[in-house]
């Protein structure tokens, strides 16, 4: 069988993924990524349909990188290829290197008389926020944060700084699922940290996190409260991509997440999941199931009749598990399916009835989830 | 004597409640997960393997480490109280670091400032107070790992005797197969670097959450 070349546009941002199908292929390390600027779109057509041999897409991509030349940002070729003779004949000299992308986003949430508002905003590479949206009114601002590639590959680094001041109240989610791409061996990683100030209320429900099988990805969350602060988190992760038929074969995964209110650790938990561990099958652990959800709330006790309510709350996916539970000031939810938009609407469940008990407000499901 | 000092720490006989408490093994029996000797031993072997060898013993070494400089580190307390992630799991360690703290108080045996810095936590966790007791009582940090492991696999298959339920015959191979891989885990507790703890058990973590209501149950965890 011949391997079958792919492209997709990820959304309206125009990043052309070029992607290997085909299992049989005898360069299970090559993997093409192309971030291309909008103008270059027409060019990238070029890139559709099915190549008959591998061999055929190395000078395409290299025409492609001589036309778009700085357009490129990122360009990587698997060892195997370079080191292969008659490949490397056809290969321009000295190699692109590849990059990585290090991308910032720093954000600072106040209240003011007229509501909350983006008091700062800093970012550094490709990682920014959309206009902020009041669909609640002033007093609460949602905030969508957007990685334009994408998908974050081995070397990548990601840091996500939100502040959310005394009195203020902001929700946060993402346009569409976060991609973990096959690494050469670099650790992709991304780091989240959330203070919030008393009286304040940070909403981080990112969606689901797709690894894929041969990522290296490290993902950390730190969420700082102050007395009277509150917190709702929900991080979905996806193991290999079921869709396609992938598992998480090789690569690894580390999470790590801490929740201090008032300095004071509540919440303490530490991940590493290696490609076909079998902690991806045992009982403890992911129970063969690829999509596990974990929700978070964090700064007030839980009351029996939420949590009752919570308890009550079921899937519409047959066979997926999910508990719950209040600690002191951590009420957790956990889920495990096969299905992302099943824990979600699992979450959304439990959300409309931590919601309102939380930060006084019904459950308002932010309208980018919908398309 | 230190043998022996490790021995009665470990013990069933410590009385601190341990027998009381399943730590979800309880529902993995209710739900079907474990059903037999062998369910038993997958789901023992797999939280030595993944959970407590990667999570809770190394913390375990670093309150020892920490003890060993004169001081209990309430830092690494709170750590391990704040991984506790269900309500029955978080009061199981309280309720036992008290009973520890109250016990080793009426014995009189450990040194008056151990006793001082031990009662600074208004809730120690069991785990923060115990690695004080083997480091006051010089036990080495390899041989309490292993008594602790051990002590803990003991009062799983203890739960499993009671809840499957399994003959003791069955009990016992189950511990003997745990003793061939506890060295291991260990050693490799010992010097786990700080990327590789993990103590991310999803559907442990759920089986302890269903298990708070549980209708029928023997235990408190």
């Amino acid at each position: 069988m011949n391997p079958h070349l792919r492209y997709a546009f990820a959304d309206r941002f125009a990043i052309a993924e070029v992607t290997f199908l085909g299992a049989t292929h005898a360069h299970p390390d090559c993997r093409f990524r192309t971030r291309i600027a909008q103008a270059a779109i027409p060019s990238v057509k070029l890139l559709s349909g099915e190549y008959r041999a591998h061999e055929e897409l190395y000078p395409i991509i290299y025409t492609l990188q001589s036309r778009l030349s700085a357009q490129f940002d990122v360009f990587r070729v698997c060892t195997t290829c370079v080191d292969n003779a008659a490949m490397t004949a056809r290969l321009p000299d000295p190699l692109p290197s590849p990059t990585t992308w290090q991308a910032s986003l720093d954000l600072g949430f106040e209240r003011r008389d007229a509501g909350t508002v983006l008091a700062r905003r800093h970012h550094h590479g490709p990682l920014r926020i959309q206009k902020p949206l009041y669909p609640e009114g002033p007093d609460l601002c949602h905030a969508i944060v957007l990685h334009p590639p994408a998908g974050i590959c081995g070397g990548d680094q990601l840091r996500i700084g939100i502040e959310v001041d005394a009195g203020a109240q902001a929700l946060l989610t993402t346009p569409g699922a976060g991609k973990w791409y096959r690494s050469a061996g670099a650790l992709a990683e991304q780091v989240v940290r959330i203070k919030v100030g008393a009286g304040g209320t940070a909403e981080w429900l990112p969606q689901e996190s797709i690894v894929f099988s041969g990522a290296e990805a490290s993902m950390r969350t730190d969420v700082e409260l102050e007395e009277g602060a509150r917190y709702i988190g929900v991080e979905t992760l996806c193991f290999g991509r079921r869709a396609s038929g992938e598992r998480f074969e090789r690569g690894s995964l580390r999470l790590a997440t801490d929740i201090r209110i008032a300095g004071q650790p509540v919440w303490h938990e530490r991940g590493r999941i290696d490609g076909a561990s079998p902690l991806l099958h045992s009982p403890i652990g992911l129970a063969s199931y690829s999509a596990c959800s974990t929700v978070l709330v964090a700064g007030l006790a839980t009351a029996p009749e939420t949590l009752a309510a919570c308890r009550g709350v079921g899937s519409s996916e047959a066979g997926a598990r999910f508990g719950v539970t209040a600690l002191p000031q951590v009420f957790v939810g956990r889920y495990l399916g096969h299905s992302a938009e099943a824990a979600r609407a699992w979450f959304i469940e439990l959300w409309r009835h931590l919601r309102p008990a939380l930060i006084g407000r019904e459950m308002a499901v932010p309208r980018i989830w919908n398309t | 004597m230190n043998l022996a000092r490790l021995l009665q720490l470990a013990s069933p006989a410590l009385p601190v409640g341990a027998y009381t408490y399943s730590q979800g093994f309880e529902w993995a029996v209710e739900c079907g997960t474990v059903k037999d000797e062998a369910t038993a031993l997958v789901w023992i072997g797999d939280q030595l393997e993944w959970n407590l060898g990667r999570f809770e013993a190394p913390l375990l070494g670093r309150m020892m480490a920490a003890w060993s400089q004169g001081a209990g580190d309430l830092e690494l307390d709170a750590r391990y109280l704040a991984s506790r992630e269900t309500s029955e799991l978080r009061a199981e360690t309280l309720q036992m670091g008290y009973s520890l703290r109250r016990l080793l108080g009426e014995l009189g045996e450990l040194p008056a400032d151990f006793m001082a810095q031990i009662a600074v936590p208004p809730a120690p966790t069991f785990a923060w107070v115990w690695s004080g007791v083997v480091t006051v009582w010089q036990i080495p940090r390899a041989e309490a790992l292993t008594a602790w492991l051990w002590s803990w696999a003991e009062n799983q298959v203890m739960a499993a005797l009671k809840a499957v339920p399994l003959g003791q015959a069955a009990g016992q191979r189950i511990l003997l197969e745990i003793g061939r891989r506890i060295t291991d885990v260990v050693e490799r507790a010992m010097v786990l670097d700080d990327d590789s703890y993990s103590n991310f058990a999803p559907s442990f973590a759920i089986a302890c959450a269903r298990h708070e209501t549980q209708y029928s149950r023997l235990f408190r965890s």
